[in-house]
């Protein structure tokens, strides 16, 4: 026990107040007398209510000027004044407390603060000894001792179970009271020590130092709560089950804050509950276990003439709120050795017996709690701390939350998300990092240089604060809340009632609301200055007081965000933040926190070593570091590039200027194809030379997807749209190239002297995917080339000229540049699906065309040219080509026999087709269900009612197979089986380019790839399997519904 | 290394295990069998032993690369009938892809899978099976090209001396030897027909103890100079061999089929769960029922109910609801009399388990109890009593099977594929073997 708290200092409070506002003397003495500056200056805000309070008969024996002085340190005087004339009615001993300076002092502290235990004072005026009779007092509520924190048993216990007159003195005491007297007594009794422990609280002069304390023996009065209401329960159960009930013995875990010691003033108290029993028959013991722990919380929270405690909550239990309430230790066991999640493990990390048995709590501790720290090597436990990081992220993110000081941005549990996430991390090798108690933990790592010193100072002083302002809101009414209060006045009082007697601190509203506000900012920067920043503490010169982390803790730490090799990753850190550089000390800055964006992506080894070579190519130029320091938008987006595709990741090393794009969303926007046209036409011009002009052309190309891939990967376009881009730069480049080759072969429009030269017209006409503009990254360009010779021309001279430039056109897009097109992937044009293949003539003319396709065309010949689209040559021939196409294509259902033929093409190719040994499931062009599944049958439906649908006459497969289903040739939900997997076949190609840089048609069966392109279809982290699941099912659907349309089963 | 794994290592030195057998199965639930030297082990547990996956039924063409076979340590055992000699252990393993991650291909992890779904919702599943087996003199057919048994006693007949009985003995000390532990054994009603039955435990247990099961009988068999098989039905004219299982779902320690008071003192999840089995039973029984030979036995009488249909303590129902013995709340249960000797277990307990799942999450009604044979009902009889005949060809299994989402959600797209192509592949095989039967028939008169 101490001597009373701020004595010493009180005898000023009579001249002025804590405020510094002086309290005019000789005032006069008469109630309702004093005059508005002497109430204002106490501290009074409805000074009416207040002259009349003062007037009422309760204080009449007490000298009024002494009176305000003491109301003056009341945090809230309207409150005070009020509750103590009410207090006063009720008990009127004690206004004997009025005359003593200490006594008065913390009657003022708890009546302003705390509306609640006011009123439980008031309700039970017994307790009232609590500020009348310190001293004796102090025998049954005790003090908070110097040991505080460390006492792990405590008087509380008995107390409580003395209040429901239960033996202290056995492990398992049966209480004599009973029902809701019993239940009023414990809650009663509870209140006591919460009244006492409240009074020591606020008076004491440094409330943050304090916190801690009171923080842990909140926990032990709900742990002694808990016991009484099983010492309750097990009455019952005795009354109940007779002697069976004696041989069932229930330990209850507190977990979370009440687990770590560090509960708050009002909150609900995590449980789980063990049992063990003599019983031979284990479904009664655990009838008894469960009628045993429900008890518990019937005493302490169900209706009786005391209000309920808290909530008693029990669902993290083993398969939470439907799992059984209690279980044996070795259920328990058998359960976190099977089938418990991760984060479960971390929830663990806090636990601890706090009633009941003790030695079955122990028990189950020493089988359960070790299974935290063996977390860390189970399967999943990078991707639950990542799972955790991006919590802490998250918060952060939420803006509105503005209020919040335990889930907003900067607040509390940011602060324990870190400490946790540490601990975890390191306390796999490092036992003394496991502790329960957050501040602890703290300590504990700072101690293991896991943190720097002045880190954790921070780190521990800021949570400290943030508990502080939490315990004093929630004295107020006693109310589970974590919102900073809104109204100037309440904060005001929140102000006073957090700064300890005589303390310096935050005086009003604004002092405190700016304190607030630094001690969020803080916590949100110590996040990112204590877990990331050491990072860099084995190569960058850092400051003296930050903490110097030994290569393995790095390790640790790298491997724990997902960097597969630490050790690589640790030279790329060195290469960047060496040196003397502007760009050094910049990455010295700006890498800590990219290193966790990068460790976001599929990839984050990759994705470094790409950022250090974009760096080392880019580094000098002023605006890649201004780009990365002024957005860090633009910088997280790169990272997530640089980690999720090599295919960006290379091609942006080659062309470095367009990382400038990644802060402007407006740059991200596909070029149109009549703007690349433009620009090629300008380069034409400026470059005479031929292959000069076309390395310009290449190099737009190589741009514009780029430009695509980065819009993609930054989730701005959808697949449609990547499919028209693409389809729009290959289009401008091959236009220029047959530009580049007309110019070669005829001379430069301006300067040809006649068109003796120029025989024929070319039209290239794109097929397939390239046709209905539905390409990804990597197509080739699948053509027919179209002529018609001009009037008067030679055919066989124009057949041979058309030939050539169409040779022409294919090399220019290919042929070696020099200076090279570094990463190109030269646009392939392939045009193989000509009439007769390989064995015809590259180009035809259109007569020759409209010949064949009369004379000879098979029906799947007609089919292709569904997708045929005049790209880039005469406009007039494209018309008059178009027209005819559409003329063939269109006609009309080409009749039963031709329709036959097209399935019977189909099956064989199906045999055919697929590579030797692929799985035909996995295959996602010609696989069961793939894309060619769906482009078939839509095809085949389109020969057949394009005649009369006018919807259907579109090159791209998605709106043909839309205007299917809208003009009920398909029904609505099989046309969404066939969207759905020819939407997600089109992603996966895409994804496998775009992670790997290489075309490949198979799903991919390595883990590592599929969790990539399963990220680049938008799945989660971690669903790899998923992915594959789905596909997998889709195509399967949609096999079954094109075998039902296409095949007729 | 966790605690489990040190004890493997520690009994291998202490015992001077010379052998270690890593044991899985492929779809068909044929056992596998990989033999370590005791060196080996340590490295398994922490890398896994790479295998290639392409040579294993329904492993086949999905990955071309090595797989993993990752021990089980809790799973660890010396093989009693390998004596005292060269002791040799096995554990079983599950089938990793070579990044760690569990195969989507591993039968075992598909009823993991299951099970962990259970866990979800507050559930442990529990199982009993009684398996039937025939005891035969040997693996080759007799003069009359029919398998000889080794007696021709009948149901819980005891034979002083027979070589049964010693055979039982046998096995069940084995089996026991080997943490199995029986609760049950006798004489079933065909020669040489027995029927042991294992202790309940978790199905994912059980599954692996009915895999060691099939060993060891075929094992002691073999060490008497017979052999054992667990065919569904090896004789035409005699009772085939089944594998009725006991399931109950226990909510932490009670058992949530349980309801005192309610009507054969089952709870709404009983019900529901039955419900759920009924519901599912005509599209998994490819599963309960995988091998042509299965349903010579489905279709042949006796102990294998054929149609959908429940009934307490009614044997010829689907699903039986056995009589509660009043002291014992705990031992509430449904008997799921669907299943055949041959069937892989973890893929039937899997399916089983989801059905009764599904049926408890959509809140199935259960149809009325059947209270009579339902095999002496005549067909329009069943059809108005609503018990629809089970399938009565692999090949319209199949069919049934290929069109049921429920069956593909619960295996797994890959290992639903692979079984599926597995088995049109074994149908394909038979539908064009000529059986003696038809020679008899056809060839004198045509």
């Amino acid at each position: 026990m101490r001597p009373s708290t701020p004595g010493s200092s009180a005898p000023a409070a009579r001249g002025a107040n804590r405020s510094g506002i002086p309290v005019p003397a000789g005032s006069p003495a008469e109630a309702g007398g004093f005059s508005r500056g002497v109430l204002i200056g106490t501290g009074f805000t409805d000074l009416d209510r207040a002259r009349t309070l003062l007037a009422s008969s309760e204080l009449d024996r007490v000298d009024h000027e002494t009176l305000l002085g003491i109301l003056a340190d009341a945090p809230d005087p309207d409150q005070a004044l009020i509750l103590l004339v009410r207090l006063l009615d009720r008990a009127p001993g004690a206004a004997g407390v009025l005359d003593d300076p200490d006594r008065s002092l913390a009657l003022a502290r708890l009546l302003g603060s705390s509306e609640a235990l006011g009123e439980f004072l008031i309700r039970r005026p017994d307790h009232v000894d609590l500020l009348t009779d310190p001293t004796q007092a102090a025998a049954t509520a005790p003090v908070l001792g110097p040991e505080g924190l460390d006492a792990e048993s405590s008087p509380l216990r008995d107390l409580l179970l003395a209040s429901v007159e239960a033996d202290p003195s056995v492990p398992e005491p049966v209480a004599g009271l009973r029902g809701k007297e019993a239940a009023a007594a414990l809650r009663i009794a509870y209140r006591r020590q919460l009244t006492a422990l409240a009074l020591q609280d606020l008076t004491d002069p440094d409330p943050q130092g304090i916190q801690p304390k009171v923080s842990a023996w909140l926990s032990d009065l709900a742990g002694a709560a808990i016991e009484a209401g099983l010492a309750v329960s097990r009455a019952d159960a005795v009354e109940q089950y007779g002697d069976d009930a004696r041989g069932v013995s229930l330990a209850v875990i507190g977990m979370g804050k009440c687990g770590a010691r560090e509960l708050n003033y009002i909150s609900d108290v995590d449980v789980i509950f063990v049992h063990s029993s003599t019983l031979a028959d284990g479904h009664r013991s655990a009838t008894i276990a469960t009628a045993l722990a429900a008890g518990i919380s019937r005493y302490v929270t169900a209706a009786a003439p005391e209000p309920g405690l808290w909530e008693v909550d029990a669902n993290l239990r083993p398969e939470g709120k439907d799992g059984a309430l209690s279980r044996t230790v070795d259920s328990h066991a058998e359960y976190y050795r099977r089938w418990a999640h991760t984060w479960e493990f971390q929830a663990l990390l806090k636990a601890r017996p706090i009633a009941g048995l003790p030695e079955l709590g122990q028990e189950y501790i020493d089988a359960i709690w070790p299974l935290v720290w063996t977390s860390s090597e189970r399967e999943g436990f990078v991707s639950s701390v990542q799972g955790m990081r991006r919590r802490v992220l998250d918060n952060i993110a939420h803006q509105d939350r503005d209020r919040e000081i335990k889930l907003g941005s900067g607040g509390l549990r940011d602060v324990e998300f870190t400490v946790q996430l540490l601990q975890l991390v390191h306390g796999k090798t490092e036992e003394s990092v496991r502790v329960r108690n957050t501040q602890s933990a703290i300590r504990a790592l700072e101690r293991r240089s896991y943190i720097g010193r002045k880190d954790a100072q921070s780190f521990a002083a800021a949570y400290r604060f943030l508990r502080l302002l939490e315990h004093r809101i929630q004295l107020v009414h006693l109310r589970r809340t974590h919102l900073m209060p809104d109204r100037p006045r309440a904060r005001w009082v929140l102000a006073r009632s957090s700064r300890g007697p005589g303390e310096p601190g935050p005086s009003d509203a604004d002092a405190l609301t700016a304190v607030w506000k630094r001690t969020r900012k803080d916590v949100r920067a110590l996040h990112e200055k204590i877990f990331y920043r050491p990072l860099l503490s084995t190569t960058a010169a850092l400051s003296a007081e930050e903490v110097r982390l030994t290569p393995v803790a790095v390790g640790e730490r790298l491997s724990a965000l997902g960097y597969l090799d630490p050790a690589g990753a640790l030279r790329h850190i060195e290469a960047l933040t060496t040196g003397v550089s502007r760009r050094a000390s910049l990455q010295r800055q700006l890498l800590p926190v990219m290193l966790g964006w990068l460790a976001n992506g599929p990839d984050p080894d990759g994705g470094l070593l790409a950022f250090r070579r974009l760096s080392e190519s880019l580094g000098s130029s002023p605006w890649f570091l201004g780009m990365l320091r002024d957005s860090s938008a633009a910088a997280e987006r790169l990272c997530h590039v640089l980690s999720s595709s090599s295919y960006i990741s290379d091609m942006l090393e080659h062309l470095p200027e367009a990382a400038a794009w990644l802060g402007r969303d407006r740059e991200l926007q596909p070029m149109p194809f009549e703007a690349q046209w433009q620009e090629i036409r300008a380069k034409m011009a400026r470059h005479p030379d031929g292959d000069e002009a076309m390395r310009q052309i290449r190099l737009i190309r190589q741009r514009e997807i780029l430009r695509t891939a980065i819009a993609d990967a930054s989730g701005l376009l959808d697949q449609d749209a990547v499919g028209h881009a693409l389809s729009d730069a290959d289009r401008a480049a091959v236009l220029g190239a047959l530009h580049v080759a007309e110019n070669t072969m005829f001379g430069h429009p301006e300067a040809r002297q006649d068109e003796a030269g120029e025989l024929t017209d070319l039209l290239l006409v794109a097929m397939g995917r390239q046709g209905g503009r539905e390409i990804g990254y990597g197509s080739d360009l699948d053509v027919m080339f179209v002529h018609r010779p001009r009037p008067g021309a030679d055919p066989d001279a124009a057949q041979r000229q058309a030939v050539e430039l169409a040779k022409q056109v294919s090399s220019l897009l290919t042929k070696p540049c020099r200076p090279p097109v570094l990463a190109e992937r030269p646009l392939i044009v392939d045009a193989d699906l000509r009439p007769e293949g390989k064995k015809g003539p590259l180009a035809r003319s259109l007569e020759s065309y409209q010949e064949y396709y009369r004379r000879w065309a098979d029906t799947w010949e007609v089919q292709a040219l569904l997708r045929a689209r005049a790209v880039a040559g005469d406009p007039e021939l494209a018309r008059d080509f178009t027209a005819w196409a559409d003329s063939v294509r269109y006609a009309g259902d080409p009749g039963p026999s031709a329709i036959r033929e097209i399935r019977r093409i189909k099956a064989r190719v199906e045999s055919e087709r697929l590579p030797r040994g692929a799985d035909p499931a996995r295959h996602l062009k010609l696989g069961r269900g793939g894309l060619s599944d769906v482009e078939w049958l839509v095809q085949t439906l389109q020969l057949q009612h394009a005649d009369t649908r006018a919807s259907l006459r579109t090159t791209e497969t998605m709106s043909a197979l839309e205007a299917l289903v809208t003009e009920g040739l398909l029904p609505a939900e099989d046309g969404q089986v066939l969207h759905r997997a020819w939407q997600l076949a089109s992603r996966i190609r895409s994804g496998i380019v775009v992670w790997s840089g290489k075309n490949s048609d198979v799903l991919p069966a390595k883990r590592q790839d599929l969790e990539a392109i399963a990220r680049w279809c938008g799945y989660e982290p971690g669903n790899a399997a998923g992915l594959e699941e789905d596909y997998l099912r889709c195509t399967r659907h949609a096999r079954q519904v094109f075998e039902k349309h296409f095949y007729g089963a | 290394m966790d605690r489990q794994q040190e004890f493997v290592l520690r009994t291998i030195e202490d015992r001077d295990v010379r052998f270690v057998r890593l044991w899985f199965t492929d779809v068909t639930g044929t056992l596998k069998s990989v033999a370590l030297a005791p060196a080996e082990v340590e490295g398994a547990f922490a890398e896994g032993l790479g295998f290639d996956g392409s040579s294993i039924d329904g492993y086949t063409r999905i990955f071309e690369s090595d797989m993993l076979l990752q021990p089980d340590p809790s799973t660890f055992q010396i093989l009693p009938w390998r004596g005292e000699e060269e002791p040799t252990s096995r554990m079983f393993c599950d089938v990793l892809t070579p990044d760690g991650e569990p195969s989507a291909a591993d039968p075992r992890n598909v009823l993991r899978r299951q099970l962990s779904r259970a866990a979800d919702m507050g559930f442990t599943f529990y199982t009993h099976p009684e398996i039937e087996f025939y005891l035969l003199a040997s693996k080759e057919p007799g003069p009359d090209g029919q398998p000889v048994p080794v007696d021709q006693a009948g149901y819980f007949d005891h034979e002083p001396g027979g070589v049964a009985t010693d055979f039982r003995r046998h096995a069940v000390n084995m089996l026991e030897a080997i943490g199995i532990s029986v609760e049950f054994s006798h004489h079933e009603s065909g020669p040489g027909q027995n029927e042991i039955d294992l202790r309940y435990a978790d199905a994912l247990q059980t599954a692996d103890n009915i895999m060691t099961f099939r060993t060891v009988i075929k094992e002691v068999a073999q060490l008497q100079g017979n052999y054992a098989t667990f065919m569904p039905k090896p004789f035409g004219d005699h009772a085939g061999s089944g594998m009725h299982t006991h399931f109950s779902l226990f909510e932490g320690d009670s058992n949530a089929f349980f309801e005192p008071g309610a009507e054969f003192h089952l709870s709404t999840t009983a019900r529901r769960f039955i419900a759920g089995l009924l519901h599912h039973s005509v599209e998994i029984t490819a599963i309960t029922h995988q091998f042509v030979n299965s349903y010579k036995r489905l279709w042949g009488g006796g102990e294998a109910p054929a149609y959908v249909s429940w009934g307490h303590n009614n044997r010829s129902a689907l699903v039986r609801v056995p009589l509660y013995k009043p002291d014992k709340a705990g031992s509430a249960r449904v008997e799921y009399r669907g299943i055949d000797a041959s069937a892989n277990p973890y893929l039937t307990y899997a399916v089983l388990l989801a059905a009764g799942l599904k049926g408890i999450e959509e809140e199935y009604e259960l149809p009325e109890a059947a209270a009579e044979d339902v095999n002496a009902l005549t067909a329009m009889e069943r059809r108005a009593l609503g018990h629809d005949p089970l399938p009565g060809t692999l090949h319209d299994a199949l069919r049934i099977m290929e069109e049921s989402e429920f069956v593909a959600g619960v295996l797994g797209e890959q290992v639903f594929e692979n079984y599926l192509r597995n088995k049109r592949q074994e149908w394909d095989e038979y539908r064009i073997k000529v059986t003696p039967y038809e020679l008899q028939r056809y060839l004198g008169i045509l």
